[in-house]
């Protein structure tokens, strides 16, 4: 398959790597000053690397084009050093997509970012992606994110493991009725600031969300010495949970040093307060990071019907939906369910419905 | 055969048992035992122990019976169930499948060509396929049969073939088997009949299951089997139930009954050799098809789909079931390869070619290659084929919306001798003009035609937008490789723009019949609803962001256009359906009026769909194409040598714009603000909640549930409410509410009390296995009923095309062989592939010779699998595991035990089963399978190693250290292996130390012990093996006709070096020689003087010296006897002679007698016994008497007292 310009360079991989086709990307950033694939996507290339086996890259000179044919999913104990371009959770995100496919059990130790305001930090993918991840009969005491050190942007610094089992097999899952929130969890982190930062965060965030809902509690994390990364920086991640294990998550992270204005934690509070909110808004039974991810696993769930209701689509999972249909061959079912009269329950929220490849982790070894 | 002697049994001398016994023999008598152990009741517990045992067994036994519960993903309507039917040549297949299809339909067919399929009863179709006596329609068969009826001759017995197919079989899941005895009436012994039905029985069922059904078929009646044994077994096929088996339901795939070569004529005429498109027509059974997958065709090769359409049922089941039988009329037959009931195209019509009920008239034998003959012999060019092929695809997807009945008007065809059944259908007259409609049918098509319309707006409107640009854009630039296929006479703007393209497909295929109005209506609708979908998204912009954009950019880039003309968003839609309604408008006119209440219809689906598909569909699925383009449309030439490079554009940044899935919120929402805060008020556990869950709402209907209770605490005694005051409080409302909602709240609430009852009382007894099972019950249910209502044309495009259809698969690219040497007794199978089984790597597989192959493999041997689909030829390599998880290489498979087993190979997921053939050229064998296995794992690499020995020799020892040479040429050699353990062949173990400059290789060693020049040093290490990346699909279907099984691959070593006529030359040391032993000479044992003299006597050296000569002094004088003394010797001797005599002659007599008293003896004894037995007997019965005389009068006594 071929494609162009380096949009959802990790969609493509992933998929790719998934579905056994290989993959050719031309016109990287051709009309770019500083053309070619960048060292953060290099890297992302190199993970790939690491836990596959008998995957074949090549890249031409100027890094414009690449060719990508898949190997097997290899799994087991692997260390990468991220680029500190962008942060851990790049190159975490297309791990969880991988992971339950693998032979081994996978054993991930990410150096690097671990939060910058672009990507979602490692913290936010815990606290939502993995109770997603159970959802989809991925679970045991194998999955796990742990933050072992927190490493801000520019310099970064910090390490994340990641462990998951495999699975032969996703479940189908009907995930339509999102519940109600009943409590609001958070972490106010801070590294190489004063402690006092994270208690100002809190304050903040409380002041707004206790107008809905009184069960809030947002543990305060300030790491010291080796743990604490090269830069300073604080930020606070928010999770809601409903009755029916419907996580929302939402993150703020300080202006990286020596990148614009810096922030008070007072505003970064607030603002993510308001983040949780207008994610509760959009609503739906997986937050909006995740979206692609919940979609991936439907799709390659056994040949039955999956359900997923979801808030607005994200450009992101749009394109997502439609490198799924280029590699899978399935297109979901969009249906819009617009809010009732007299509900208020956010915005218009979309089911998703599919039916599954019927894919099997051919990687998996049998005994 | 001698019998050997059975080891007697030991008794125990030692142990508890042994000891107890003893304690009993002591005792003589048993101890007295309690009474609970002498008298024991019968249903009470005897002993926990025994009774827990009990209690597990019958458990295991039960949950054995389980079998894991899997989805229920049978379609409604299945595919026609595949019945093959197979046996060694002249046993009567043929005449079988001609029984039942005459049992079945009434008709004949005379030569059984291809899949046969046929309507056998309300719910089932079965296709018969006859098997040939080649291995490789027996393994396709195999993957794909439900049913396998084997035909076995009783005269002869079972053969080989039978036995072969039982095992493929077996490998690839094992489909229903029944066996049929045939040939039953060469039997004139009725009783050596009955044996060997027994006998055959028997052996069938070990082979098959114990009570595996066989069929007795006795004899034939004018060249046919009796009728009502026919009619049983049919009977049997059409009640049989089948089980789903993992291959198959996991992939989808079609037997193919009919095949079309659309290669242009002129590219054939250039090069008849040309690569061929061809188009495959079948059932698609399995799974869901998705189109644009990739297939595997048995004995051709691997292609991917160009497009998959589906086409209506030839043999529909009949559409009402009320009556027990089926007619005649639903009793179709459908064999195209035969060249019954196929379609004929002609030009605007379609003739279904069918013989009529009646057996009178008979249908004449056809040559088999009558398809491609009819093919060749057809004058219509391939084009006018094509369009006339989507004429009738039309109609027929015009028909799937209706009803499916076409009217039959008979003709007699005077050629064929027989009545054509024509199929007119109602609108026939139509399809000339809207042959557009065609395009509803395929997704690619539909693209297509819509891009052509495009441009055809484009020409006659001269209104462009952007948007339009675009697309047209992407026409030239897309290839032109199918544009062939939309050469339609005449093209018809569709909606280009319209909402939804898979919509588009549906009003397409209404529009003919809509009067002008309604599609007003229409559009006004669309245009209404249209709005406030567009208004709602204003404030929450985040659901359609990207769509705004998008707009916005539209709209920016027309102001730039210069058109002059700025539109609003909704007229920059509507252009294009204006034009539409009056072309429209056109058609209608053409078309005329009618069908009002269709018209309705469509109407009403039209604004259900608009309803339930809005925008977002076609904002993820439909703008695909738009992207891609923008690179021509922007690089205009100047003056032809400059290209202009403008600032990227939009839609550039986009190909390159940030990877990132953050969701980056609007910063509409002022949560500030308290009515923005309280639109997501509901969402948290303290806002309102639905009525049916809300607190208050379950609280008081608890409390109608149970009416009043009494708080033990306060002693307060809790009303129920009453009626009235309920009543009086809902007054009001419900006279608001309708009767409906009242019926619907009882509904309700009969519900839940209904679930609180199972829960009570059903619940107590679910296992987790019943859990299991009711969870996949609500999947089934869910996938049934998902997609039910939509219809087919979109959801084939959700789901894929559905197990039942009857599909078209056209496939781009096959060699030319597969049409020319095509032979349809040859099955043709489309297996659908899954993502990556394209693909090929290394597996790793669990071998094991089959008992019956009479020779083990060889490594690097090239052997023929067939796993999953495909059969190829490759090469293995014999593994087997140590205790260490090394994988050891083999030079040949273990006799009876499973190896490890890798090759390069297609990847297949693990689990899947496979067996091994080593030529599926004629039969060499006796039993063809030469392994079966299944497959563990894929990888990229292999992890075989074989052993590999250093060999080298000390050149100079000093106490334990050595050095040694020749085991390694360089010093860097020696480098890699230091710190490695080396032995020497008497044991001797060691270490390499360190390399020695000189000479190159050698190296310093350090040993337990002192070396000997003669010693010889080796290091033990294991080499990586390499698999050869051979993977040879057979290709036995592109074999000339006649010559299919002939197919050969690689030849294996030994069969080159016979075909060649090489001879190896032996090594001379390894040739037998007879063995000469030497005569060893042992110098004698020397003690020293010394020693000898300090040893005690025992152990002293025995001089024996070999005895001399006797002195004459001492050797004795011989005895020389007298006269007188010689006579008394011999008298003596007489005497003594003639006494032993006389007592031998004695002891005879003695022995002679004594036998005879013991005859005597045994003869008295005998009568003795005779007379005691006699007199025993008397007494007995007269005691018998007694009793009964006593009895008798104790009775009368008895009942004198009553």
């Amino acid at each position: 398959m071929e494609f162009e310009g380096c949009n959802c360079f990790r969609q493509r991989l992933v998929l790719s790597t998934l579905s056994g086709k290989r993959v050719k990307i031309r016109n990287i950033r051709s009309k770019d000053d500083n053309p070619g694939l960048r060292d953060f996507e290099a890297s992302f290339i190199r993970l790939l690397d690491k836990v596959t086996n008998g995957t074949r890259i090549e890249i031409n000179q100027t890094g414009t084009v690449l060719f990508y044919q898949p190997g097997l999913l290899y799994g087991g104990s692997v260390e990468h050093e991220c680029n500190v371009q962008r942060s851990i959770g790049y190159y975490l995100e297309a791990l969880l997509m991988l992971a339950p496919f693998m032979k081994t059990p996978l054993r991930a130790v990410l150096k690097g970012v671990t939060n910058d305001p672009t990507d979602p930090s490692v913290d936010l993918l815990k606290v939502t992606a993995i109770p997603l991840m159970k959802k989809f009969g991925i679970d045991g005491d194998g999955l796990e994110i742990k933050v072992l050190k927190r490493g801000m942007a520019p310099a970064g610094g910090g390490e994340v493991l990641f462990t998951c089992p495999v699975r032969r097999s996703m479940k189908p899952v009907h995930l339509t009725e999102p519940g109600k929130i009943k409590r609001i969890r958070g972490t106010a982190f801070s590294v190489r600031v004063s402690p006092q930062m994270a208690n100002r965060i809190v304050d903040s965030a409380r002041s707004i969300l206790n107008k809905f809902i009184p069960d809030i509690y947002i543990y305060t994390d300030h790491m010291k010495g080796a743990s604490s990364g090269k830069s300073p920086g604080f930020g606070l991640t928010l999770v809601a949970e409903t009755v029916n294990g419907t996580f929302l998550g939402a993150e703020v992270v300080s202006t990286p040093q020596g990148q614009g204005d810096p922030v008070l934690p007072e505003d970064l509070g607030r603002n993510c307060a308001k983040l949780l909110l207008e994610e509760v808004y959009r609503g739906g039974c997986v937050d909006s990071t995740n979206q692609s991810l919940s979609l991936l696993y439907m799709t390659l769930g056994q040949q039955d019907v999956s359900k997923t209701l979801l808030g607005p689509l994200s450009p992101y999972t749009v394109e997502f939906l439609r490198h799924i249909r280029d590699f899978f061959q399935i297109m979901f079912k969009i249906e819009q369910q617009k809010p009732g009269e007299d509900e208020q329950k956010g915005g218009e929220k979309v089911l998703m419905t599919c039916v599954g490849a019927g894919y099997s982790n051919i990687n998996k070894t049998i005994k | 055969m001698e019998k050997k002697e059975q080891k007697r049994h030991q008794h125990k001398h030692s142990g508890p048992k042994a000891d107890k016994k003893n304690r009993k023999k002591e005792q003589g008598t048993e101890p007295e035992r309690d009474e609970r152990k002498r008298n024991p009741r019968a249903f009470s517990v005897q002993s926990a122990v025994r009774m827990a045992k009990t209690f597990h067994r019958t458990q295991d036994i039960k949950t054995k019976k389980h079998h894991i519960p899997l989805v229920d993903r049978t379609p409604l309507e299945p595919p026609p169930v595949v019945v093959v039917v197979m046996g060694p040549p002249k046993v009567g297949k043929s005449t079988l499948i001609r029984c039942l299809i005459k049992n079945y339909t009434r008709q004949k067919l005379s030569d059984i060509c291809g899949p046969v399929t046929i309507v056998s009863g309300k719910k089932r179709r079965l296709t018969f396929i006859e098997c040939n006596n080649d291995i490789n329609s027996m393994i396709d068969l195999a993957k794909v049969a439900d049913l396998v009826l084997m035909l076995i001759d009783a005269s002869f017995g079972f053969e080989m073939e039978t036995f072969e197919f039982l095992n493929i079989c077996q490998v690839h899941g094992f489909p229903r088997v029944m066996g049929v005895l045939t040939h039953l009436d060469t039997f004139k012994n009725n009783k050596t009949l009955s044996k060997t039905k027994k006998r055959l029985k028997h052996r069938f069922w070990t082979e098959v299951y114990q009570g595996a059904k066989l069929f007795y078929l006795s004899g034939m009646v004018y060249g046919e089997y009796q009728t009502q044994e026919v009619k049983n077994l049919g009977r049997f096929i059409s009640v049989m139930k089948f089980r789903p088996l993992v291959w198959r339901t996991s992939h989808p795939y079609v037997v193919a009954d009919r095949m079309e070569d659309l290669t242009d004529p002129e590219d054939i005429r250039l090069n008849p050799k040309c690569d061929r498109t061809v188009s495959l027509y079948g059932y698609l059974r399995g799974t869901f098809l998705k189109n644009k997958c990739q297939v595997h065709i048995p004995g051709v090769g691997d292609f991917s789909v160009a497009d998959v359409s589906f086409l209506p049922d030839p043999c529909p089941l009949p559409e009402v079931i009320k009556k027990r039988a089926l007619n005649v009329k639903e009793r179709l037959l459908y064999a195209p390869m035969a060249g019954v009931g196929g379609l004929v195209y002609d030009k605007d019509a379609v003739y279904i070619d069918m013989p009529s009920g009646h057996g009178s008239q008979q249908q004449e034998v056809r040559p088999t290659t009558e398809l491609v003959q009819s093919l060749i012999g057809t004058q219509a060019t391939l084009d006018a084929k094509m369009a006339a092929s989507k004429v009738t695809c039309l109609m027929f997807s015009v028909l799937i919306v209706r009803k499916q009945n076409p009217m039959e008007s008979r003709e007699w065809d005077e050629r064929a001798q027989r009545e054509r059944r024509r199929a007119v259908f109602a609108d026939e007259d139509d399809d000339d003009d809207d042959d557009d409609d065609g395009d509803g049918e395929q997704e690619s098509d539909e693209e297509e035609d819509e891009e052509e319309d495009d441009e055809e707006d484009e020409d006659e409107e001269g209104v462009t937008t952007l948007k339009k640009h675009d697309k047209t854009a992407a026409e030239t630039a897309a290839p032109p490789v199918k544009k062939q296929k939309c050469e339609v006479p005449m093209e018809m703007p569709a909606f280009a723009d319209s909402d939804d393209e898979l919509e588009k497909s549906e009003e397409d295929e209404s529009e003919e019949d809509e009067s002008e109005e309604e599609e007003e209506n229409e559009e006004n609708e669309e245009m209404e609803e249209g709005e406030p979908a567009k208004k709602s998204s204003g404030p929450d912009s985040g659901l359609c962001s990207e769509d705004d954009d998008e707009d916005e950019e539209e709209d920016s880039d027309t102001d730039e256009d210069g058109d002059g003309t700025v539109k609003s968003k909704m007229s920059s839609k509507h252009p294009e359906e204006e034009n539409i309604d009056t072309d429209d408008a056109e058609m209608e006119v053409q078309n005329g009026h009618n069908l009002e209440d269709l018209a309705q219809k469509a109407t009403e689906a039209y604004l259900r769909h608009q309803l339930a598909a809005p925008n977002l569909r076609k904002l993820v699925y439909g703008t695909v194409a738009e992207k891609e383009e923008d690179d021509s449309n922007d690089e205009e030439e100047l003056g032809g040598l400059f290209k202009v490079n403008r600032p990227e554009k939009s839609k550039k940044v986009r190909a390159d714009a940030m990877d990132c899935s953050r969701f980056q919120p609007d910063n509409s929402h002022d949560w500030d603000q308290e009515e923005v805060r309280s639109s997501i008020r509901d969402c948290f556990v303290t806002g309102k909640w639905e009525e049916d869950k809300d607190a208050a709402t379950l609280l008081k209907e608890d409390e109608e549930l149970y009416g009043d209770f009494e708080d033990l605490e306060t002693g307060q005694v809790h009303k129920a409410k009453t009626g009235n005051k309920d009543q009086a409080e809902e007054a009001p409302q419900v006279k608001l509410d309708d009767d409906e909602v009242q019926k619907n709240k009882r509904l309700e609430k009969k519900r839940r009390l209904k679930e609180r009852f199972d829960a009570q009382y059903d619940d107590g007894d679910a296992t987790y296995f019943d859990d299991l099972k009711e969870e996949m019950q609500k999947q089934a249910e869910l996938n049934r009923q998902e997609f039910e209502d939509v219809d087919d044309e979109i959801r084939v495009q959700y789901e894929g095309f559905r197990p039942g259809m009857y599909v078209r698969v056209e496939i781009p690219a096959l060699p030319c062989e597969f049409v020319t040497n095509f032979d349809p007794h040859y099955p043709i199978i489309l297996g659908g592939l899954g993502p990556s089984e394209g693909n090929v790597g290394y597996l790793q597989m669990r071998l094991k010779k089959h008992r019956w192959h009479n020779r083990i493999l060889k490594t690097r041997d090239p052997l023929i699998l067939s796993l999953g689909w495909r059969r190829f030829q490759t090469i293995p390599l014999y593994y087997i595991e140590d205790h260490n998880g090394r994988h050891r290489l083999l030079k040949y498979t273990p006799e009876h035990m499973h190896c490890g087993a890798t090759i390069w190979g297609p990847i297949t997921p693990q689990g899947t089963g496979f067996l091994a053939v080593q030529t599926v050229g004629g039969i060499k064998a006796s039993f063809r399978i030469a392994a079966t296995g299944v497959v563990l794992d894929l990888d990229k690499s292999v992890t075989i190693v074989k052993k590999l020995k250093l060999i080298g020799y000390p050149y100079k020892i000093f106490k334990n250290t050595s050095f040694i040479q020749g085991m390694f040429n360089t010093v860097l050699e020696v480098a890699k292996f230091e710190g490695a353990s080396i032995r020497t062949v008497s044991g001797i173990k060691g270490q390499i130390k360190k390399a020695l400059r000189t000479p190159p290789g050698a190296f310093r060693a350090t040993f337990e012990d002192r070396l000997l020049m003669s010693d010889i040093v080796f290091l033990r290490s294991w080499y990586p093996a390499s698999v050869p990346q051979l993977y040879n699909p057979v290709t036995s279907l592109l074999m000339p006709v006649g010559q299919k099984e002939t197919w050969a691959g690689m030849r294996t070593l030994g069969q080159l070096k016979h075909d060649l006529g090489i001879r190896n030359k032996p090594n001379q040391d390894s040739l037998y020689k007879p063995v000469v032993r030497q005569v060893r000479h042992f110098n004698p044992l020397h003690i020293p003087k010394e020693l000898q003299k300090a040893l005690p006597f025992k152990n002293k050296p025995k001089q024996m010296q070999a005895k001399g000569k006797t002195p004459r002094d001492l050797q004795r004088p011989a005895v020389v006897r007298e006269p007188h003394e010689k006579k008394v010797a011999a008298l003596l001797d007489a005497l003594s002679s003639v006494y032993a005599y006389k007592n031998k002659k004695a002891r005879a007599e003695q022995h002679a007698k004594h036998k005879e008293f013991l005859k005597q003896k045994e003869k008295q004894e005998a009568e003795r016994q005779k007379r005691m037995k006699e007199e025993r007997k008397k007494t007995y019965r007269a005691m018998g008497q007694k009793e009964k005389k006593k009895l008798k009068s104790s009775l009368k006594g008895a009942s004198k007292d009553n």
